[in-house]
């Protein structure tokens, strides 16, 4: 019943923010910005004597590419289906990387010997490029699909890790307080006061490793071949000598990678409180 | 004689243990002897020294003194939330060790957990410490001290949404949700307006009273007038480091209290200008002339 209202409440919120001042304004400014991009686009294809295809061109690519999209012949799979096995790969990946991840944050955060024993080897392992993780894990795993999934399972890692273990060692004396006056179980305790506290905080890590995630795996699916959207970027577009079908694979990569990051934009103002 | 005697003490000691409890009123919290000192980077600091002090049960008391002087690290020590380096503190006749159910804490800042609403934060604290109880005798428990305070209306908010007297005001509902012996109130009022604060020092005896006057209460403020109207007895402490307690005063002022006709009392104005004197005595003009005269 609660969640019901609530949900209505919900929606009759984006309906109003949809028919508001506010967000005509915005879309207005996001038709601005999407215009400018059409005519640098536009100015670039000129120079380079349409060796840059141009909007249009590209547009009718896109068409064609999207004639059947979900496509899945064992010779020859549509661009959706591609997009769909990146993603699942990257959604795998990323949710073994966030289940090791939180958890390991949150002790991190609680404990200080845990942080200092584990923080150095976050911060050696952290600026390694994903893509020197590909061949360890085709090494391990001896299959492809598997070593883009370890390659995004590493890299998802460290954003989450440190963010979570920075939420949790920030939780501020006054919240603890309660849990000793109140005699908190420790079970309690982290459901009802670390979690809650943290979870902004998760969220961000969250957030920022698909966004890791999304870019690392179109250059791992180049380097494996076979699969997904890097191979189609590669295949199609640059062996195949298409570079419109390039520009129609940074625009989907784009869009998918923008729409990935507004869910967790999303949840983020979900877990948000005031004070 | 002697004879006599030796049969009849044991008797009277019989006696006297029984009546022992309907002749003195029993000790909520005894201090003795506490020193409270921390490790910092400067060294050793002692915050407070050599405290003694019983408080009765179902005395309301005042800790008063000038900001830093240790007062809060003496009411921690009740709590429990700071050990003491030297003597003991006894709180419902058992040492305190750490934090428990028996003593109720109200934070400074009101400590309410912010992503919860203010039923969910009442009914955890009900929920970790009175666990025996079942769900529905939990959710009772929530609904009288949420409508003790008047605050039953806006039980789904968040605190974030509600303004600094009605924090307090929840604060004050989840320490008396679990019953407690004793309330330490730590500068509970110390961010209210005015207006807000004389209301909540009338809600908080309002309270007191309903428990039958058998809460033991333990405050610290800055606040004379608070203090007064609220108090049995006033431990005014020494300016730290290494504070001490300078007086305690008594406030043998009837109740129930009304503020407007109690401050044009003369008994309260001798217990204000007795308080203040011991407080702000460095600070008259005289002090001033005499180090100017010495520098």
């Amino acid at each position: 019943m609660i969640v019901c209202t609530f949900l209505k409440s919900e929606i009759m919120e984006s309906i109003n923010n949809i028919f508001s001042l506010k967000s005509l304004k915005s879309v207005l400014y996001f038709l601005g910005s999407m215009i400018l991009l059409g005519g640098i686009w536009e100015l670039i294809s000129r120079i380079t004597n349409n060796e840059v295809p141009s909007p249009s061109n590209t547009l009718s690519v896109f068409k064609e590419v999207m004639q059947n999209p979900f496509q899945d012949d064992p010779d020859y799979k549509g661009i959706g289906t591609k997009l769909l096995s990146s993603l699942s790969r990257v959604g795998i990946g990323f949710g073994l990387g966030s289940l090791v991840a939180i958890p390991l944050g949150l002790i991190m955060g609680s404990s200080k010997p845990v942080m200092n024993i584990f923080n150095p080897i976050v911060q050696i392992l952290r600026p390694v490029s994903p893509l020197a993780w590909f061949p360890l894990g085709l090494a391990i795993f001896q299959d492809s699909p598997k070593a883009s999934i370890f390659m995004i399972f590493v890299c998802a890692l460290w954003p989450t890790v440190i963010n979570t273990a920075v939420g949790a060692s920030s939780i501020s004396q006054d919240h603890k307080n309660v849990g000793k006056a109140f005699g908190f179980s420790t079970w309690k305790y982290i459901t009802k006061i670390m979690l809650p506290f943290t979870l902004p905080h998760i969220v961000t890590g969250l957030r920022l490793s698909i966004g890791v995630a999304w870019m690392v795996i179109v250059a791992g699916e180049m380097l494996s071949g076979g699969m997904g959207l890097g191979y189609f970027v590669w295949e199609e577009g640059f062996n195949g000598g298409s570079v419109a079908k390039i520009l129609v694979a940074i625009i989907i990569i784009g869009v998918v990678g923008l729409l990935l990051d507004r869910c967790f934009t999303q949840l983020q103002k979900r877990f948000t409180y005031s004070i | 004689m002697s004879n006599t005697e030796s049969v009849v003490a044991p008797f009277i000691d019989v006696a006297d243990n029984i009546l022992k409890p309907v002749l003195e009123t029993p000790t909520s919290i005894d201090i003795s002897n506490v020193s409270v000192s921390f490790k910092t980077s400067k060294g050793i600091y002692t915050a407070v020294k050599d405290i003694n002090l019983t408080v009765k049960k179902g005395e309301i008391i005042s800790l008063i003194g000038h900001s830093g002087c240790g007062k809060s690290t003496l009411m921690s020590t009740i709590s429990g939330m700071i050990k003491p380096t030297q003597g003991e503190v006894y709180a419902n006749n058992k040492k305190v060790m750490k934090p428990g159910p028996d003593r109720g804490i109200v934070f400074q800042n009101y400590s309410l957990l912010p992503w919860m609403s203010v039923y969910k934060n009442i009914y955890e604290a009900i929920d970790s410490v009175l666990h025996d109880l079942n769900r529905s005798e939990k959710k009772e428990l929530v609904e009288d001290n949420l409508k003790m305070v008047n605050l039953w209306d806006h039980k789904d908010k968040l605190p974030g949404q509600l303004s600094g007297g009605m924090k307090q005001r929840v604060a004050i509902a989840r320490a008396f949700a679990i019953n407690p012996a004793i309330l330490l109130l730590d500068e509970p009022f110390g961010a209210l307006d005015a207006l807000t604060k004389s209301s909540m020092h009338v809600e908080l005896l309002k309270l007191w009273n309903l428990d039958n006057r058998e809460k033991t209460i333990v405050m610290v403020t800055h606040d004379i007038e608070e203090a007064i109207f609220l108090s049995d007895r006033v431990v005014v402490m020494n300016t730290g480091p290494a504070a001490t307690i300078k007086e305690i005063v008594d406030v043998p002022l009837s109740r129930p209290r009304n503020k407007k006709d109690i401050i044009h009392s003369s008994e309260y104005m001798t217990i204000h200008d007795r308080l203040l004197n011991l407080l702000i005595d460095k600070f008259s003009i005289d002090d001033i002339k005499d180090i100017r005269k010495t520098a």
